[in-house]
């Protein structure tokens, strides 16, 4: 699984998730901090529709963290305040790109967590579609 | 009279801030940042669009700082964005992405996706609910668990609505237009210099003090301008944020981090404009003036569109038309600051004055002394 489609997932999914692949990983390998979860911002970059060109709106406040496993440094980011899901995300991070077997079976977990994250946004999208107008057209007299 | 330098005031300082913190607790009663981050909404959006930093929680915490106050709030997280580091830079965010919570247009009552409410005060009465003052945590929870119920099993659809703008452009009623990937420009890098670029005007706009955003678009459409406006698609949504990787492996979508996702609110202006097209013949077409801020802002954005048509059209009769006029003056930390500043002490500047106004009468009495 790429890497744009894991971090959604793990990042809108149940924390215990990332909890539970990133303590997998402790369990089995060395794994050396090398940034502690630290603050930082990460300025948007915008395209707006009028010309089509790129602005910049503001700044997003995340956290951030590094770690490595072997050679390999994985990386965790979020946006807020979240050491803890900085931290399990940059080994989850290494995890991959190191390709250890671990990751081999969190496909289905990850597929599954996505599963549930969509059903919550399909229900939260049809609140939200409670309030679509549907206009009638009066009589002409 | 000569000047003497003078120094004090230390104690009474301190003792200032300590009456500050006074006013602020002295009713004996706490109010928790978990409390401001769950029930000002509007007022969080606000200050997180003013200071141009998107975090709920911080935004809650300069709220209660600031007893409220919403240009000392935008102060406080001005100042603390400025001690944290920048690390990246995010993928351009294409507004079409926007998980739409509400979408509106004045223009058109048909629009592909339909006019979606969500969540406004337009059509509430605006009469003071004084239920209110009973509401209790367990009120709001029961009312919660009786509408997720409610909502189940209704329409669904999907999340991302095609834009407005762009069935105009395919029907030809606005020109076509390229994307532009030019690196933008950055007003908490560089100061601002005129001519300014676009996206300069865009992120001052953004980041701008709402009422004075709103009070310029207003004297806008009452005559001091050239305009008149039609909001085209207002839409309430969230966007997601991405970052490449730092070390560059891989700068494509499916490589990128995905980091989480921001509110914003967007509008597209649209304004009529006649054109002249070959051998003199004119037609009417339609411009697009943009807004974009973070949070749920309708007001601003609306008028941050009005404003960026406005300064795309420089008009030396009217202030709303002059980008120096409108870009140095919107700022709050700015504006708010520099008024501020008036109550600092100046008393060598002024006694100078008062000098000069004595010695003017002294001499004014003499001459009719004399004369």
């Amino acid at each position: 699984m790429k890497r744009r489609r894991r971090t959604e997932i793990l990042i809108h999914g149940s924390q215990k998730l990332s909890s539970q692949l990133a303590e997998n990983i402790r369990q089995n390998y060395r794994i050396e901090v090398i940034q502690s979860p630290e603050n930082g911002l990460v300025m948007i970059k915008m395209r707006e529709t009028s010309q089509k060109s790129l602005f910049y709106p503001g700044e997003v406040f995340v956290t951030e963290c590094k770690v490595q496993i072997g050679e390999t440094i994985g990386i965790g980011i979020v946006a807020g305040d979240h050491p803890e899901l900085a931290e399990n995300l940059a080994v989850i991070d290494a995890a991959f790109e190191a390709e250890l077997p671990e990751t081999g079976s969190w496909a289905g977990l990850l597929e599954q967590e996505e599963q549930n994250i969509r059903q919550q946004r399909d229900g939260a999208r049809q609140a939200i579609l409670k309030t679509k107008v549907d206009f009638e057209s009066m009589d002409v007299q | 009279m000569g000047y003497v330098a003078v120094k004090g005031g230390t104690i009474a300082i301190e003792e200032s801030i300590k009456r500050l913190k006074y006013e602020r607790i002295q009713q004996g009663q706490a109010i928790e940042v978990e409390k401001i981050q769950a029930g000002m909404r509007g007022l969080i959006d606000q200050v997180m669009s003013e200071s141009s930093l998107y975090n709920e929680g911080l935004a809650a915490l300069a709220i209660k700082q600031a007893e409220g106050n919403p240009e000392e709030a935008v102060f406080l997280l001005r100042a603390f964005r400025s001690t944290v580091p920048r690390k990246h830079y995010s993928r351009v965010i294409e507004s079409g992405e926007m998980h739409v919570e509400r979408r509106i247009s004045a223009s058109f009552k048909d629009i592909p996706g339909g006019q979606i409410l969500g969540a406004t005060t337009d059509y509430t009465h605006r009469l003071l609910d004084f239920s209110l003052l009973k509401e209790t945590d367990k009120i709001v929870q029961e009312w919660l668990h009786h509408y997720h119920n409610e909502g189940a099993g209704g329409e669904t659809g999907p999340q991302v609505l095609p834009k407005v703008v762009d069935y105009l452009r395919q029907e030809g009623l606005i020109p076509p237009c390229e994307n532009n990937d030019s690196e933008p420009d950055d007003v908490t890098r560089e100061s601002l210099e005129f001519p300014s670029s676009r996206s300069q005007r865009l992120q001052i706009l953004t980041r701008g003090e709402t009422g004075a955003v709103t009070s310029l678009a207003y004297a806008v459409i009452r005559g001091y301008g050239a305009l008149h406006p039609t909001v085209g698609e207002l839409r309430v949504g969230t966007l997601p944020v991405s970052i490449d990787h730092p070390a560059g492996q891989g700068n494509n979508d499916e490589d990128a981090f995905y980091i989480g996702e921001v509110k914003v609110t967007e509008v597209e202006m649209l304004m009529p404009v006649t054109v002249e097209k070959e051998y003199g013949k004119k037609e009417l077409e339609f411009e697009i003036g943009y807004g974009l801020c973070f949070g749920q802002n309708e007001t601003k954005a609306i008028a941050m569109g009005i404003l960026d048509n406005c300064l795309e059209h420089p008009n030396n009769e009217f202030p709303s038309h002059n980008e120096e006029f409108v870009l140095f003056h919107i700022d709050s930390v700015e504006s708010t600051g520099f008024i501020s500043h008036l109550k600092m002490p100046h008393y060598v500047t002024f006694q100078s004055k008062l000098d000069s106004v004595r010695k003017t009468k002294k001499e004014e009495k003499q001459e009719v002394t004399t004369g």
